[in-house]
């Protein structure tokens, strides 16, 4: 990056906003997919939706590439720099700026973590529904870009159906509001299409939430079971009941064994445990309980404790969430894999993940949000030993393939990014992909835009289909294919 | 375009399809009064496409057509040259009831569809007007919804994946099969609403939900319709789960739904008859074939013939101001407005018959520049030829408008998918 650049990216971000040394633009070099790292040309962390817009536009004049990020926390490397790009990081833009308990909205600055907005509007009664498992730590502004679920997005949906409205800084440096408090904004619904874009067509300054009322009961159910099949049933006989839970999930033996280790839930002695959230008028989960509870003895369950204060609930939440963390107890390194099958295929696509644990020597725990068939496979593996953090790789690769040929997704939740991008044809066609670029050339023609994430290899904006040409902007050696 | 050379591109397009997917058009298929010379029905994707991909190459106007409920929504068109029906893709209906998800063409009606998936006590969970005609591609291409809205959203909520016909002639997909999914961009949410001014839908894949075992009703009167707007708010945050809250007036009139077990049904109810007592206000409960005629009738008076109907927003704690608003400007331009809709989530529907088409077009600006005044909008959805030629359809779409400008000139750079008409104008 040239010195008069960084002189004007100084001026642009505010006092204090940039980072250029080479320690501090350590920092930045990745998000939490770790194994993935490039140190940026520099770190901006700006103060104001203004100065965001500033750095923006002195990009977008230089045609320097940009990467938002939040609080990092993201396991697919959609905030990975570029080299000799900028990131520009959202922490200092914390701000709850606005809250209507009356109408049940909330305004905040991206960089607010998602749980304290629950905690601020908790006082009132109300909640912000959307709750990944990082919800301590992640910021709002990256579970927009990740459109973030979490274990009671089966009941309550996922972030687009939670963000009302932003205000959001265009690869071009506008500043536009999208969207509103008030539904029905009139016009094409590009909060849509920016929620789940992973930071590659605009940054979000400011975001309008919609807050629920918290339910008057919320009843918990864990339940013990001899096989992961069985439990299986269970859930599909719950649904078949035409209930919708709060949330399901499920761990096997192996994430139990963990999460036992390292945060005591006292699981019951079982080779699977099922965890059932009912929640919403007392009178209403006391008769959905009775069902839940008698279909999960049918089924064969060996233990069904029910946890009725917040308590009990949060010891068996705490079993959960701890899983990822608790593999470290089991296994010196893990592989944390994100899949979606349709969730009458998941008795299939588990009994060929066990396959190919039996083939790959590798330990494959198995911790899922079963109601909705996002399978959180976690892959054991060693880096001491040559070879097998590649292989872990391979495997958790082969598992993806289970899920597309199963009719599911390659990520139910913690995005493309950098990390996937490369399985994005597996599930979309050629042309699917030259349509979704469409959005993306509408939004960010010169590709400044966290370019190479998402999309395996884009065509520039303005290309064709057909045998390879060079770019202008390739040819000016502004931009290069990956 | 010379009238020779259109009964060129009619003869063309019979030889080229059929006389069962091409005919010309009548004054029945008139939009705003505007007469398509073509109408073609494919009998499946592929034509469907080369169809697009064709009047692509001739810079043709298309106007994609369901179920015609909804067709003259949107700005008067200048001209159209196709009619595109999609009355011909129908089936299959992909139903996967084990996923609660279903796969459903464009042109199968919303009645057709939940006609199916209620085999599995499943139902998308919509319930726009003129269900028996409104097609899923219509549905989902001015996202729109009723009552039932309050606790399922739109279908901007419930669509998961979404197949698309553009308008070079490519077939592609979006989002996928799964509830839980967030590769690559969302462009069925991006359709949602967009009027068929991006591609055409072809399919569209939703979560469904379970069919509720039990209905029950609370119908609530006041004198006052900002009394009601009030005790509409008061129920949505008393811990109930109501499927629907709408409010009607004059006649000033709350109906309440409870969709759920029989006995959570019940209790639900008499709980919301007690908040009611407790304010003064009478309430009765409806079940049954009572329930049924007084959801049948509410709808009925929402569609007054030759009414300019508008969809009003604001938000919720506004509706009360809102209706007192609507009341005083129609006794002043001595227009006659019937208010109903989603009163809890600030969505109203205004149906508005006067004496003459200014006094309807200038009774809609003024709503708009109140709602406008409180962050609000007012968009018209049918109205009567002379009526929009009066008043604008969209009203302001903000600072979004040049880059949906610029998604529409991405997708159709030939602007032949309902040019003009969508939203903003499009």
């Amino acid at each position: 990056m040239d010195s008069r650049f960084i002189e004007e990216l100084a001026h642009a971000a505010g006092p204090g906003a940039l980072l250029q040394d080479p320690a501090d633009l350590l920092t930045y070099e990745s998000d939490a997919l770790v194994h993935l790292h490039v140190i940026p040309g520099a770190v901006v962390l700006p103060a104001s939706a203004e100065a965001v817009q500033a750095v923006v536009r002195l990009c977008y004049r230089d045609r320097v590439p940009f990467v938002a990020r939040g609080h990092g926390t993201g396991l697919s490397g959609g905030a990975l720099p570029v080299e000799n790009g900028v990131v520009i990081g959202l922490s200092r833009l914390n701000r709850i700026l606005d809250v209507d308990i009356p109408n049940l909205r909330v305004t905040v600055e991206p960089g607010v973590t998602n749980l304290e907005i629950t905690r601020h509007v908790a006082p009132f009664g109300c909640y912000y529904a959307p709750d990944p498992s990082s919800q301590i730590v992640c910021s709002i502004g990256g579970n927009i870009a990740e459109n973030s679920g979490g274990a009671h997005c089966l009941k309550y949906g996922f972030t687009v159906h939670h963000v009302l409205g932003v205000e959001a800084v265009l690869p071009d440096g506008d500043l536009v509001r999208l969207g509103g408090p008030v539904l029905d904004t009139p016009g094409l619904d590009l909060v849509a299409a920016l929620v789940g874009s992973e930071g590659t067509l605009a940054i979000v300054t400011k975001a309008t939430l919609r807050l629920l009322r918290r339910p008057e009961a919320v009843l918990t159910l864990l339940c013990g079971f001899r096989s992961i099949d069985e439990a299986g049933e269970a859930v599909s006989a719950i649904i078949g009941c035409g209930i919708v839970p709060a949330a399901v999930e499920m761990m096997d033996r192996l994430t139990i064994d963990a999460a036992e280790a390292a945060v005591h839930p006292n699981f019951p002695p079982a080779n699977a445990v099922l965890i059932v959230e009912l929640d919403g008028p007392k009178s209403e989960v006391d008769e959905l309980f009775t069902i839940v509870e008698s279909v999960c003895h049918e089924r064969g369950a060996t233990s069904v404790e029910a946890a009725r204060d917040p308590a009990q609930r949060d010891r068996i939440w705490k079993g959960r969430k701890a899983a990822f963390a608790a593999m470290g107890r089991v296994s010196p390194n893990y592989y944390v894999q994100d899949g979606v099958v349709p969730r009458t295929k998941l008795p299939e696509v588990l009994r060929r993940i066990r396959e190919l644990e039996a083939r790959s020597g590798l330990r494959i725990g198995n911790v899922f949000h079963a109601g909705d068939g996002n399978l959180h496979p976690l892959i054991c593996y060693d880096e001491a030993v040559p070879g097998q953090a590649e292989h872990a790789e391979q495997v958790a690769s082969e598992i993806l393939t289970y899920c597309v040929e199963a009719g599911g997704a390659i990520t139910g939740e913690h995005g493309v990014g950098a990390d996937k991008k490369a399985a994005m044809p597996r599930m979309f066609s050629a042309d699917d992909l030259d349509t979704m670029q469409l959005l993306r050339c509408a939004f960010d023609p010169t590709g400044i835009c966290n370019p190479g994430k998402v999309f395996p290899t884009p065509r520039l904006c303005g290309e064709v289909p057909g045998p390879y040409r060079q770019h202008p902007l390739e040819r000016a050696g502004i931009a290069e294919r990956f | 375009m010379a009238e020779s050379s259109l009964q060129g591109l009619a003869q063309l397009s019979t030889s080229r399809w059929g006389a069962a997917a091409a005919r010309a058009g009548g004054p029945g298929d008139a939009i705003d009064g505007c007469a398509p010379l073509l109408i073609l029905e494919p009998p499946d994707v592929p034509t469907l496409a080369d169809m697009l991909a064709w009047a692509n190459k001739e810079r043709l106007v298309v106007v994609p057509r369901g179920g015609s409920t909804k067709i003259a929504w949107g700005t008067t068109p200048s001209s159209v040259d196709i009619v595109l029906s999609t009355a011909c893709l129908v089936s299959p209906i992909d139903h996967c009831a084990g996923d609660l998800t279903a796969t459903v063409p464009a042109g199968a009606t919303l009645a057709a569809v939940n006609q199916t998936l209620a085999r599995e006590r499943q139902w998308l969970a919509l319930d726009p007007p003129f269900a028996d005609r409104a097609t899923i591609g219509g549905i989902v291409a001015t996202n729109d919804s009723g009552p039932r809205r309050h606790r399922y959203g739109t279908p901007r909520d419930l669509i998961i994946g979404v197949e698309m016909a553009l308008a070079g002639g490519r077939v592609s997909k979006a989002g996928g099969k799964v509830v839980k999914n967030v590769a690559g961009y969302d462009l069925a949410r991006l359709l949602c609403g967009s009027f068929g001014s991006l591609a055409i839908i072809t399919h569209a894949t939703f979560k469904l939900a379970p069919a509720p075992p039990a209905s029950t009703t609370v119908l609530v009167s006041a004198p006052q319709a900002g009394t009601l707007a009030e005790l509409a708010l008061v129920v949505a945050a008393a811990p109930l789960t109501p499927s629907a809250i709408e409010i009607e007036a004059p006649g000033a009139r709350l109906l309440i739904r409870f969709e759920t077990t029989e006995a959570a049904a019940d209790r639900q109810a008499a709980a919301t008859c007690a908040l009611c007592a407790g304010r003064g206000v009478d309430a009765q409960i409806l079940k049954a074939e009572a329930e049924t005629t007084a959801w049948r009738d509410y709808e009925r008076r929402l569609s007054p013939p030759q009414a300019a109907v508008a969809r009003l927003a604001v938000l919720p704690t506004q509706v009360g101001d809102v209706l007192e608003h609507v009341t005083r400007v129609a006794g002043k331009r001595h227009v006659n407005c019937v208010i109903g809709g989603r009163v809890a989530l600030g969505v109203l529907v205004i149906a508005v018959t006067g004496p003459s088409a200014e006094a309807v077009a200038t009774t809609i600006d003024e709503l708009r520049r109140n709602a406008w005044a409180r962050g609000g909008s007012v968009v018209v959805r049918s109205a009567p030829a002379d009526v929009k030629a009066l008043v604008e359809v969209w009203g302001d779409v903000g600072d979004g408008w040049p880059v949906m400008q610029s998604v529409k000139m991405r997708f159709d750079p030939n602007r032949i998918l309902n040019p003009g008409r969508g939203p903003g104008g499009l």
